[in-house]
């Protein structure tokens, strides 16, 4: 008799199980919709027409996908928006990735420069990208450095290195030294016990600050915005654009915000076993 | 004999051709920065880059958002990098751009390639074109509002027996602000009423206007204010913009709300043009290029019952007097530090000249009349409406520009206006009270001259009263 | 730790010498000037509009940022939109994040999707929230009357409400972020330790209250960190959706900054402005070492 009660009660406890399983997938389902949306919506905007943008009730759905207003807002700029883009988020991804790798093992792994260095590195990452562009507006300007790529990269060594450095700096503090010190023992330099053994072993988490390091160059506004004017024209700038107020040309501006959106998201795809992991790499032995 | 005659015919006609040829390369190949806001204003450049190119130019266009020109334009004339060597902008900023050495002065080119600035309404060409004394720029986009009504409703038989059964008086489209709040709260119907004979699909409204900060939604303001004889300073810099006159005005936009669209706080220049052309409102006071898109069938749903006329006054000693404000408008300057300054005024002359009938006649850009040749060539208009309704257009807004009330032109106008549309967004959101909020816009704007030292304001504010009183535009 | 000889001091000092300066003086050089140019010009006199030279004013520019409505709005708005930010952002994230920590299909695909949103540039956020925000054209709007949720909302026009939009954007693009984090936080738990409670006769709020969470807490920290730097310096979707409007509705503190700086060239209260949010930042971040990072040097 317990044994069929016991029964029973298994059964029902599996079944309430699966509802709250099932419960839980559609709140899922929910959220992920409700995150997509607007991604969807800059995707349909790319193939409607101009009128279909100001249509009530609002087009939830297009039939025709045709490419022109990718190719106008190649034409309105968007063209050289992805090559300065490109040239500037990836050089500056470089040399951020370089330096924060030297600085973050530097400081993580031998405390150089105290806690002072650690703290200043801190602040700056504190510290609003804001009060930077008037001063070094003033300083490009008296460089002749305005409309450059070299501004651009530049400054956003400013923002990206202190980030880079303190996520690398986390990452090699996790590390155990010993790792390091039985290469020592066997004969590596120091250099190369840090390149053989401590870089495979913080990889992801040089992956994910790269990763980062680049998407906050590509889809940097404020400092393009004021430090460039026509030889140097990133694509948030571009298109911004393309927001005139007389009229604003949303199919070739949800065409361009795609195409801009597109090495995001083959990054995120390609490194995405990177992302959780690297993202807290550091930060889990709590 | 003959065969002698035949060679010299044709040296003589290569000769003229290489001549020809010659002239036409104007310029020896250079690369001419246009500056423009983004949008349909900038098009010309791109038309007429392949004529240019004739000449020996080859056009660069670079645009910004509406909303940031003047920051766009001060940053690079600040840097001064020389990036931009034509550029449109807005005659609000004239007083800062000339006053701080930004722009060429335009008069020796003027005498090489005559801008014909004769052929221009004189109210826009004084107070937008010269500063100081000197030509500074040339126009571009003749910008003045006027009143826009549905003729199919206002003509409706049936809707003008209601209105006199009503109102105890002809519908007509309102003459006096009084008027217009009546004229408002009549069209106002809700989806399901009758409109015209036909029943409504969706509520009905009588007027709206433009609300957003960065958009000239003063002039709104402005429209009533100047008609009572409003003016923005008194002489010695002490904001007038707190008096009566003003609180009316601004009381006036608040009582008129009801009668709006509900979303009408968040109107920019698209939301209005689109609320009168997709047929959600009766009336409203807008740019001239409504009236282009309006009767623009790719764009409108109104083509045909586009009507214009001057804009709501007072009757003062029992004449009417009213003012339309000029804001925005665009006109073509010159970089002061353009490394290539002849060059760019002559493109600028070709479109403020040459081309400029045909731009300001087409609806595919947002520029309007501002030449006496325009407002006398109905026929160009009449590409997309007959042109008896072009006449009316015309003298409409010739009529609007005889008594135009024009933009605050002193160096930081951008911040006076900007702080003024801040406290009447204020008063429309019901936060303050018309007169708490002009006390306060006021209050700010001493606080602006105070910061831009008082005297040199008064000195160049009064220049500006003694411009506008030649140009007639101040009594 | 074992003896290091002398010689291995050295040579370890000179190896962090040689690998950490060049950035680091990099670094310095880089913020040495800025730096410099803003505290000098805060204690001047400095606009652009005129042709007047800047004027040495003392404290002037300190006093007036103290005395400035606009300001203390700016002030107001920011750490208004940290705090209803990192809340909700904190609560949604946690529970996205235990939704995910299942076993399920398209596991996988669904963290891919829902990283989306952060990659997404700022601008396009802005202006795409826009057209989702617009009062009659909308789908949001659109959406809300067909649930017969209500008659739709002015979310950009309405001063109340213009805030709320914001903070709504801010939401959706970084929701994911914390729910990586705290999801790397959860999967990082070893299965040991839930088995352990199950064995003790815990159930299962009792776990997620007493072991889940302490656990979570270096996570909650770390999220706490980005969320706070980030919200303080936003600009990109305001300056798209508002502009600071409607009136000064939603002027944060970068945004005001960027306007006394760019529109009305104000160059010396802009510094002046810098200094105080360089002096707020700096507040934080101590408070930050001191209470949170108690982990050697982190």
């Amino acid at each position: 008799m317990t044994n069929e009660k016991a029964y029973e009660e298994f059964k029902r406890r599996i079944r309430r199980k699966k509802i709250i399983h099932w419960f839980q997938n559609l709140l899922l389902l929910f959220f992920i919709i409700v995150f997509t949306f607007p991604i969807y919506w800059i995707f349909i905007g790319a193939f409607k027409q101009k009128g279909e943008f100001f249509h009530y009730p609002p087009i939830f759905f297009v039939n025709h996908f045709d490419f022109e207003n990718f190719q106008r807002s190649f034409e309105l700029g968007g063209a050289k928006g992805v090559r300065d883009s490109l040239i500037v988020a990836s050089l500056n991804a470089l040399f951020v990735l370089i330096l924060a790798l030297f600085a973050g093992y530097g400081i993580g792994r031998f405390k150089y420069g105290g806690p002072n260095l650690s703290f200043f590195v801190l602040s700056l990452l504190f510290a609003p990208p804001i009060i930077a562009v008037m001063p070094l507006f003033v300083i490009f300007k008296n460089l002749h450095l305005i409309d450059t790529y070299i501004a651009l990269i530049v400054s956003y060594l400013l923002i990206n290195l202190p980030f880079a450095t303190w996520l690398i700096k986390g990452f090699v503090e996790d590390l155990p030294e010993e790792i390091e010190s039985a290469a020592l023992v066997d004969g590596y330099t120091r250099f190369r016990a840090f390149w053989k053994v401590t870089f495979p072993l913080i990889l992801p988490g040089v992956v994910v600050a790269t990763l980062f390091v680049f998407v906050f160059a590509w889809n940097e506004f404020l400092f393009a915005l004021i430090f460039t004017r026509s030889s140097v024209r990133t694509l948030p700038v571009v298109l911004t654009e393309l927001i005139g107020g007389h009229g604003i040309q949303w199919g070739e501006l949800s065409a361009l915000s795609l195409v801009a959106t597109i090495p995001s998201i083959l990054l995120v795809i390609f490194f995405q076993r990177y992302l959780v992991r690297g993202l807290t790499f550091g930060a889990i032995k709590g | 004999m003959k065969k002698r005659y035949l060679i010299i015919l044709i040296v003589l006609g290569l000769l003229l051709l290489t001549t020809i040829e010659a002239q036409k390369k104007l310029f020896p190949d250079v690369t001419i920065t246009a500056f423009c806001d983004a949008g349909h204003n900038a098009l010309p450049f791109e038309w007429y880059a392949p004529e240019f190119e004739k000449v020996g130019i080859k056009i660069k266009l670079i645009t910004a958002p509406f909303a940031n020109v003047y920051e766009k334009l001060k940053t690079e004339f600040v840097a001064g990098t020389g990036a931009y060597d034509v550029i449109v902008f807005f005659p609000l900023y004239l007083g800062e751009f000339a006053g701080m050495g930004y722009l060429k002065p335009l008069d020796e080119y003027a005498k090489k390639y005559n801008p014909r600035m004769d052929d221009v309404a004189k109210a826009f060409a004084k107070l937008y074109c010269y500063y100081g004394g000197k030509l500074y720029t040339l126009p571009y986009d003749g910008d003045v509002l006027s009143l826009y009504y549905r003729k199919d409703l206002f003509n409706n038989p049936e809707e003008k027996a209601k209105f006199k059964a009503l109102y105890k008086r002809e519908l007509r489209p309102p003459v006096t602000w009084d008027e217009l709040i009546d004229v408002a709260k009549f069209f106002t119907r809700k989806k399901g009423e009758k409109l015209a004979g036909k029943v409504l699909t969706e509520d009905f409204y009588g007027y709206a206007f433009i609300a957003q900060r960065g958009s000239f939604a003063y002039a709104w303001w402005l429209a009533e204010f100047a008609s009572r004889g409003g003016r923005y300073f008194d002489e010695n810099m002490k904001p007038m913009i707190n008096s009566p006159a003003g609180v009316t005005a601004l009381q006036r936009i608040v009582d008129v709300m009801p009668y709006c669209p509900p979303d009408v706080l968040s109107y920019g220049y698209e939301e209005l043009k689109d609320a009168l052309i997709l047929g959600r409102i009766a009336m409203c006071l807008q740019w001239p290029c409504n009236w282009k898109k309006g009767n623009d069938p790719a764009q409108s749903k109104i083509v045909g019952n586009v009507g214009i006329t001057h804009v709501p006054g007072i009757i003062k000693d029992g004449k009417l007097v009213f003012r339309a404000p000029m804001p925005c408008g665009r006109v073509l300057a010159v970089s002061a530090s353009s490394r290539n300054p002849e060059a760019a005024y002559y493109v600028a002359k070709v479109l403020s000249y040459d081309k400029s009938l045909a731009d300001v006649s087409t609806p595919k850009t947002g520029l309007d009349p501002f030449r006496i040749s325009h407002f006398n060539n109905p026929k160009a208009f009449a590409e997309f409406a007959p042109e008896s309704e072009a006449k009316e257009y015309l003298s409409a807004l010739r009529k609007n520009l005889t008594y135009g009330y024009p933009d605050l032109n002193l160096p930081g106008s951008a911040e006076y206006i900007d702080v003024l549309e801040i406290y009447l967004g204020k008063a429309y959101t019901k936060e303050m009270t018309p007169k708490a909020a002009l006390d306060a816009a006021a209050a700010e704007w001493e606080k602006i001259t105070e910061r831009l030292g008082r005297a040199n304001q008064i000195k160049i504010y009064k220049d500006l009263l003694q411009s506008w009183k030649e140009a007639g535009i101040l009594e | 730790m074992k003896e290091e000889s002398l010689n291995v001091i050295v040579g370890k000092k000179r190896f962090a010498r040689w690998m950490t300066l060049p950035p680091v003086l990099i670094l310095v050089a880089l913020v040495v000037g800025p730096l410099g140019f803003l505290l000098y010009s805060s204690f001047f006199d400095w606009t652009l509009t005129i042709p007047a030279p800047p004027k040495f004013v003392w404290f002037k520019n300190y006093v007036e940022v103290f005395k400035d409505i606009r300001f203390w709005n700016a002030f107001k708005n920011t750490v208004l939109l940290m705090i209803l930010g990192i809340i909700t952002q904190s609560i949604l994230g946690l529970i996205l994040a235990l939704l995910l920590n299942r076993e399920f299909k398209l596991k996988k695909v669904a963290i891919t999707i829902l990283a989306l949103p952060i990659m997404i540039t700022p601008v396009v956020i802005g202006f795409n929230w826009r057209i989702i925000y617009h009062e009659h054209f909308g789908p949001l709007n659109y959406i809300i009357r067909l649930l017969r949720l209500g008659s739709g909302a002015s979310w950009i026009a309405d001063p109340k409400l213009a805030l709320i939009s914001i903070f709504i954007v801010d939401t959706w693009q970084w929701t994911p972020f914390v729910t990586l984090i705290l999801l790397a936080g959860l999967q990082s738990i070893p299965r040991q330790v839930y088995e352990a409670s199950n064995v003790d006769g815990a159930s299962s709020w009792q776990i997620f209250r007493r072991v889940t969470l302490p656990l979570l807490r270096p996570m909650f920290v770390l999220v706490v960190l980005f969320r706070t730097i980030w919200i303080f310096k936003i600009f990109d979707p305001v300056f798209i959706l508002t502009g600071g409007g409607p009136g000064t509705a939603t002027e944060t503190l970068s945004l005001y900054t960027y306007i006394n700086g760019f529109k009305l060239w104000r160059i010396g209260y802009t510094s002046t402005l810098a200094v105080f949010q360089l002096i707020i930042m700096n507040i934080v971040a101590t408070i930050f070492v001191r209470k949170f990072m108690r982990r050697g040097s982190k």
